[in-house]
Parts: structure tokens; sequence; C-alpha cells
């Protein structure tokens, strides 16, 4: 008997009991709408942070508080990061072209009858060319700024936006934590990055915020949150890196373990890799569980349904089948509810993923390959988990079989 | 004449020791190809057991059984498919159709399994069951069909591969008396096309239809040549 005769009988006898064979393929629908919708929407995550972090440009680095090894221990950030360590990379490291300290935290930020929180951020002149964020109006903080400590405050667009509405911030007053600023300048327009809208925030200069928004707090010198970095060129950037450690490890006088991490874009952009990776290994992980189950169910529902075809089987094999021939229809039957299981539940994964890509900044997007891995997987489980129903229904007597009635 | 069947001490025992049903016991029997001939005897005397064993769906316990010359022990699963398919039409009591499928469906299954292209397996269907008189049904579900009707079905499957055998465990056994004259009408023509034909019934009327009665009892054949016509005698003393 040829396989297309087979694949007719098997269409022939799911599609007599639709039902049944809906549910039995719910385990491997459900099983593959999650894999590719959690696959689509991984892979669409890794490439927006990777976008992200590309779009900081190839030349920025960044220094970091604290070794990764300690980064994983606590959850504080360790204080050793200074405005001394920021000045000392400016003038003793030759690769670099700029230097922007950062010191920032979360406040309230008034104006007249209006208040908001907002990110408030203390940096140098540097923060704006490093970080490539231009001012629309007015100027940012300038090096006198910083050395006089002055009350001045650049707005971001958003910030601008909720604090003064329609009218013209610049040159007004705002106050945060109850000390008053004058708006200097207003920011364009940056976007979020990794989730954090960079529109909603206060910069004003780093002393200012040293002394009088945060207190001072480190034992070394002026603390900072971090530093932003620009090497002169994308081909400075491993030398830059190499000689900010070094210049870092003789001021902190390091002898075993650094207390800070020098980060360029490609180690962020491995970071992504690597969480991506293992993400992937995840996935597959679930993907492989929620398969076997599915699969399971398969063999379960089949092993009811040969008991319950025992008479069809045994009159099969009455007029002319053999073991063989059973079996064979078993194991087609299997295939086709596994892979039209996995066929639909793809269908619904690429479904889901399409909607998260449509409300969510994630350009998730399913590969052709990935649906195909996922249909043929999905077969093959059925064709595993079909054989033991199969070889039970193929070894049936078929006089026992016929008188189950 | 050619023999078509033959036991050769043929026992069928069910159940271990203390339990033991011997549902054949040391059976001798042969038909000639192209007869006709009924089983009959009581309840229980082992009567489906000879027509399963005949029909290659049960293997005696001991004893051999030679279906055209070959002794069916000898044969492997593939070989016993093929003369099921092929060799033998078998029709049951319960008529055991495929209720998914089309009376002309049902009937197209054998040739399935004898790897007979599509349009020559309509063709032949539609033969078979314009042969029992159902040529207006062909596309019915069985539960769309009389029980009379159903039974035809499950003949033209028998004798849609065009056996040498057609084996019949009661065929009439649910059906009323106009059908059951039906039937047996179609068996007669069938055996008179060369069709060797053996078949169980307990009823005189329709034993009296074929030409040869084996009377079993106990799981024995005690008369293995009865004649039809003066079975009314015959029965009082066989019982
Ligand atoms: N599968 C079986 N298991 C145990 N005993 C059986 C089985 N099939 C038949 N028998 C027994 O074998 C004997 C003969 O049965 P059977 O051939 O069906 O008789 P008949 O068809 O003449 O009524 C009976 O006693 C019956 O109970
Ligand atoms: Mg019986």
């Amino acid at each position: 008997m040829d396989i297309l005769e087979s694949v007719k009988m098997a269409v022939k006898t799911l599609t007599a009991n639709k039902l049944r064979s809906t549910l039995t393929m719910l385990g491997i629908i459900i099983g593959n709408a999650s894999v590719i919708t959690m696959v689509g929407v991984g892979q669409g995550a890794q490439r927006y942070a990777s976008s992200q972090f590309e779009s900081l440009g190839p030349n920025v680095l960044f220094v970091i508080p604290g070794s990764s090894e300690s980064r994983n221990r606590t959850l504080d950030a360790p204080r050793t990061l200074t405005l001394e360590d920021a000045k000392a990379i400016a003038t003793q490291v030759p690769t670099v072209s700029g230097v922007a300290p950062q010191l920032q935290t979360q406040q309230a930020v008034v104006y007249s009858n209006r208040s908001t929180s907002a990110l408030i951020l203390g940096t140098t002149p540097d923060f704006s060319s490093v970080r490539t964020f231009d001012v629309a109006n007015g100027r940012f903080i300038s090096d006198l700024d910083v050395q006089r400590g002055t009350r001045s405050v650049a707005l971001g667009p958003d910030l601008a936006k909720s604090l003064f509405g329609a009218s013209d911030p610049l040159g007004q007053t705002i106050r945060i934590k109850n000390i008053s600023f004058q708006v200097i300048g207003i920011m364009e327009a940056k976007g979020a990055f990794l989730g954090n809208n960079q529109d909603d925030v206060a910069y004003i200069p780093l002393s200012t915020m040293s002394d009088q928004i945060t207190g001072n707090t480190s034992p070394y010198g002026t603390e900072v949150t971090f530093i932003s970095i620009a090497a002169r060129d994308e081909n400075s950037v491993g030398a830059a890196q190499f000689q900010i450690t070094n210049l870092l490890r003789l001021r902190h006088k390091i002898v075993t373990d650094d207390d800070f991490t020098v980060r360029t874009q490609k180690d962020a952009l491995e970071v992504v890799g690597n969480v991506a990776g293992a993400l992937t290994i995840m996935l597959a992980a679930i993907a492989g569980i929620s398969l076997f189950v599915g699969g399971i169910g398969i063999m379960n529902i089949m092993l009811v349904s040969v008991r319950e075809r025992t008479q069809e089987i045994g009159l099969r094999k009455a007029i002319g089948a053999s073991q063989d021939d059973i079996l064979v229809q078993f194991i087609i039957e299997a295939i086709i509810l596994a892979a039209l299981g996995g066929a639909v539940g793809t269908l619904i994964g690429v479904g889901g993923v399409t909607l998260v890509s449509m409300v969510s900044p994630l350009k998730a997007s399913v590969s052709p390959a990935a649906v195909m891995v996922a249909v043929g997987v999905s077969s093959g489980i059925g064709l595993f988990f079909g054989v033991v129903p199969a070889r039970q229904a193929a070894k049936l007597d078929p006089i026992v079989a016929l008188r189950s009635a | 004449m050619k023999t078509i069947i033959r036991f050769d001490h043929v026992s069928k025992v069910y159940g271990s020791e203390n339990t033991e049903v011997r549902a054949l016991s040391d059976v001798n029997l042969t038909v000639e190809a192209g007869e006709y001939c009924a089983i009959m005897g009581p309840s229980g005397s082992g009567k489906s057991t000879a027509m399963n064993v005949i029909g290659c769906l049960d293997r005696p316990t001991s004893g051999s059984y030679y279906l055209d010359g070959v002794d069916v022990a000898q044969l492997n699963d593939q070989e016993l498919a093929h003369i099921r398919n092929r060799k033998i039409g078998f029709v049951f009591q319960q008529f055991h159709l495929l209720p998914q499928l089309s009376a002309m469906e049902n009937v197209m299954l054998p040739m399935v399994y004898a790897g007979i292209p599509l349009p020559q397996r309509q063709q032949r269907a539609t033969e078979a069951l314009t042969r029992v008189g159902l040529a207006n049904r062909l596309n019915n579900r069985p539960n769309q069909l009389s029980g009379g009707q159903q039974q035809r079905v499950a003949i033209a499957r028998a004798i849609v591969n065009q056996p040498v055998l057609l084996l019949a465990d009661e065929p009439t056994g649910a059906l009323d008396s106009h059908t059951t004259q039906e039937v047996m009408a179609i068996f007669a023509e069938l055996n008179a096309s060369g069709i060797t034909v053996v078949m169980v019934t307990h009823e005189s009327e329709v034993a009296r239809l074929t030409r040869r009665v084996v009377w079993f009892r106990d799981g024995q054949v005690i008369h293995p040549n009865l004649s039809p016509t003066n079975l009314a005698q015959v029965t009082v003393a066989a019982v």
C-alpha cells in the first residue's frame, strides 16, 4: 500500500473526529506558538539592544564603578569613581578626545505650581559632544558653570514641556530639591535608551550636583555615577581602554581586583550577544520541554484511540492489512497531527510576534527557517511519539480485535 | 477435484490448564474447490473458531491447516495479510463496516491494501455493489443503510478482490427472512460463478439452500457431510 493512500486514509480518519484531533494537537500548538513568540521577541529584543548600543557610536567608552565580579555580588554599586579620575583621564590619556563624568539622581522638579519627577544629571560640558546630545535652544552647561558651581539647568524637551507647556522656559527659574535653578538651554529630542526616556532629564553642573543636591558621599573625592568618554577615533578605542585602565589602577592603587570597569561599545554588544545566547539556550530548553509534553499528549490520545478503534483495526487486518500497513497508518496520523499542530502553533506564534512588534519598540520577526524547523521538529515529535501507539495497533491480533464488540 | 481447505488434527485450546476450553478438538475436515457448504451445530460447538482458522484470522493450537495446499502455520504476517486480502472474502454476522466510510469506500478498502489504483478501484467497487443490488447506494454511509443492505455491502467488500474462498459466519443471523433470501441468492450466484462458499448458520432453511452440511458438536465434526435436503431427521439425531 503506498504512502499517498495511507495519508488519504489518515486524513479521512482525523477529519471524521475533528474535536479530538484538535484537542490532540493542542499541546503541540501551544508549544510551538509560545516558542515562536519567545524566540521572535527575544531576537527582537537583542536587535533592539544592539541597535541602541550601536547608536552610541563606535568611539564611546564608559567607566563604571566596581569590577564585573563585585557588581554581581553587591546590589549597591561601590562609590569608587571620582571627578578627579575623570579629570586625570582627560589630561593624561592622549587617545581620549572628551570626558563626561556623570552624577545622577531622581528628584522632584518644580516650576511655579507644577511638579514632576525627573532624572537630575550633573555633568560637564563634554557630555553634549561625547554623547552627542545637542542643544536646540539656548546653551548647555559651560566650564565656567562647573568651576563656579552655578545654579544653571538645561532641560530635556519632554521635561521642558511638562513644566512649561507651550511657554518659553529660557531664563525662567525652576526648583530642584528646593534650590532655584535658572533654565539656560533646551536639548534636542533624543528618544529612549533601553527603555529610559532621555528627554525627561535636567542637566546641571557636576559641581553643583555634588555640593548641593547629592552631597559628597565618597571618601575619595567628588563621587560620580559613571564616566562617558569619547576616544579620538574608532581605531584608538582599544588603546584608550588600555590607557584608562592603567591610569585608574595607578590612581586607585589597585593591587589585585579592579574597583572599576572600562566598557567599550564592542563590550556592550558582546554582553548583549551573551545575554541573547543564554536566552536562546533557555528558550531551546523550554521549547524542548513543551514539545515533549505535546508529544506525550499525542501519544496519550493515540493510545486511547487505538483502544477505541480495536474493531476497525481487526477488520482492516481481516480484509488484508498487514502489520506494517497498520503501523504506517497510525504513525502517519500522529505525524499529520503533530505537523499540523506545529504549523498552526507557528502561525499563532507569528501572529503574536507581529502583535508585539506593533505595540512595542521591539522589531520582532520570525525567520522562515525558524518556521520550517518548528514544523519539522513537530513532525519528528509526532513520529517519535506515534510509534508506541502504532506498534500497539499493528500487533493487535485480528480475531481478538474483531471480537472486542 | 482440488482440495481448498484441509484440517489435519486441528485443535484450538483457549485459556490455561485449569480453565482450559477446547474450542476445536482434533478436527479433520476437507472442503473441495467449488463447494457450497454450511457449518451447523449448537452454540459453543466451535463453528466460529473453525471459520476463523479457515480465514487465517486465528491459528490452531495444534494440528495443521492447509489452505489451497499451503501450510498456513509456515506463513509470516505479510503472507497471511496477502492471503486474507486476495484469496479469502470474509462476511461477519455484525457486518463490520467502517462507519466513517461510504458503501463505495468500504468496498474499495481491500483493494487499497491490494495496491490497486483508484480508477480501477472505483470501477470494481461499483461492479461489486451492482452485483449485490446496491448500484443506487454507492455513496451512503453504513448508518444510512438497512441491515440487509449493510450485509450486502459487506458481501461486495468480501468478493471485490475475487477471492477463491468466501467465508460467512452467520451472515443472515441479524437479518429478517426476506433479506436472508436476498443474501442467500447472492451466495448461490457467487458459488455458481466458481467461488467456494463456506457459511455458518443455525437456520436449517438457510442450510437447505447449500449443498453440504458439516455438523459440529463440542469442538468436533460429528457429521462431515450431511445432505441439506434431509436435514430435518439428521438434525434431530445429531443433537
Ligand atoms: N477468545 C476466547 N477465549 C476463551 N474461550 C473462547 C474464546 N473464543 C471462543 N471460546 C470458547 O470456545 C468455544 C467455541 O466457541 P465458538 O467457536 O465461538 O462457538 P460457536 O461459534 O459454535 O458458537 C466456546 O465454548 C467458547 O466459549
Ligand atoms: Mg459463532
